[in-house]
């Protein structure tokens, strides 16, 4: 950035002509879904983070992985609980541990994407495949909730 | 990074679960994180996700932020690191070109963009500080490309020759609104670093 000489009347006018114009340029829909985000706030839930991503391994290791039906593992895991997912064309299949019952709701920024049930063993396939940036929230039968971090299909 | 008591207290009514201030901190944050996204030539799309993943993580950090007037160096520097993400992803390979050229050093862009953004904040204040005659001369001057002076002469009726010293007394007097007084201790120090 330029420095600015407050006292230049040339350089005044650039910097307002850039300020005012700058105002303008931001679409309103980039606003408006930032306001939006806020309803995220109400969920309250243990964040388990990333922890592997088969995407991280090199190209090569991809290629032979894709001619599996597996396309993409990934693990998420918070204090005492992980998630671990494949994304395959058909079902997000996935097994939290420790095992337990529960629900599992795929949420994008526009709300819930898909829902299926968690059985006793923690396993659970979800469908469809959501096909914009998700979390899932896991909710298990004993009250706790475990949030992903985002999945970008 | 001066202290905006306004961020102050629209981070702490956010967190308490106020929509409206959460929604007045997007508003004021939204071009912050549109002009970082520029910076990395991000399509629509790309930013859309990248503005996304920025208020979600923003929403999520609300009740831990302990100095909510360092929020806007951290907003640049998660949009930076978001923009750093989806170009690895997207590509599946380490954007190298961006994260290792000497001349483009990673928190110099953040640093930068936020002082550009306070920077025109305080314009656009101070504008609006100004009064209704200067702001009409002054939003003419400054379309690009600028307007004749013939017209602005024709539109606003006055004599061509009297444009020029209006302009002067105009910039002289967005130097003196309140917004801009509080610079007055050195603004140059401010921009300049």
């Amino acid at each position: 950035m330029a420095d600015l000489d407050w006292n230049d009347d040339e350089q005044m006018i650039e910097a307002l002509r850039d300020a005012l114009a700058s105002a303008d340029e931001v679409p309103t829909a980039f606003v408006e879904a930032g306001k939006a985000a806020f309803s995220w706030r109400t969920i309250d839930a243990e964040l388990a983070a990333l922890t592997y991503d088969s995407a991280w391994d090199t190209l090569d290791a991809l290629a032979i992985r894709s001619e599996s039906a597996i396309l993409r593992s990934l693990t998420f895991a918070s204090d005492g609980w992980t998630v671990e997912l494949e994304l395959t064309p058909d079902a997000v299949l996935g097994q939290l541990d420790p095992p337990e019952a529960g629900t599992v709701t795929a949420r994008g920024e526009g709300g819930k994407l898909a829902t299926a049930d968690i059985d006793d063993l923690g396993f659970f396939a979800l469908r469809p495949v959501p096909t914009s940036p998700y979390r899932l929230v896991c909710t298990a039968a004993s009250g706790t909730t475990i949030l992903t971090g985002w999945i970008t299909p | 990074m001066r202290d905006d008591p306004t961020v102050v207290d629209l981070v702490t009514r956010a967190r308490d679960g106020e929509k409206k201030a959460w929604d007045e901190l997007v508003e004021r944050y939204a071009p912050l994180v549109f002009s970082v996204c520029r910076r990395y030539r991000l399509a629509q799309p790309d930013m859309d996700d990248v503005g996304q993943s920025v208020w979600l993580r923003l929403v999520e950090h609300l009740p831990g932020l302990r100095e909510p007037a360092a929020l806007p160096g951290w907003i640049a520097t998660t949009t930076q690191r978001e923009c750093f993400r989806l170009i690895r992803t997207t590509n599946r390979v380490e954007p190298v070109d961006l994260a290792d050229s000497p001349d483009v050093p990673e928190d110099a862009i953040a640093e930068e963009e936020v002082l550009r953004h306070e920077r025109r904040a305080i314009l656009r204040t101070a504008f609006s500080e100004l009064s209704r005659r200067c702001q009409i001369l002054l939003a003419l001057l400054t379309q690009d490309p600028p307007t004749p002076y013939d017209e602005i002469s024709r539109r606003l009726h006055v004599p061509i020759g009297s444009i020029g010293p209006n302009r002067a007394r105009c910039l002289t007097k967005l130097r003196q609104t309140p917004a801009l007084a509080l610079l007055a201790d050195g603004p140059d120090e401010r921009t300049r670093r």
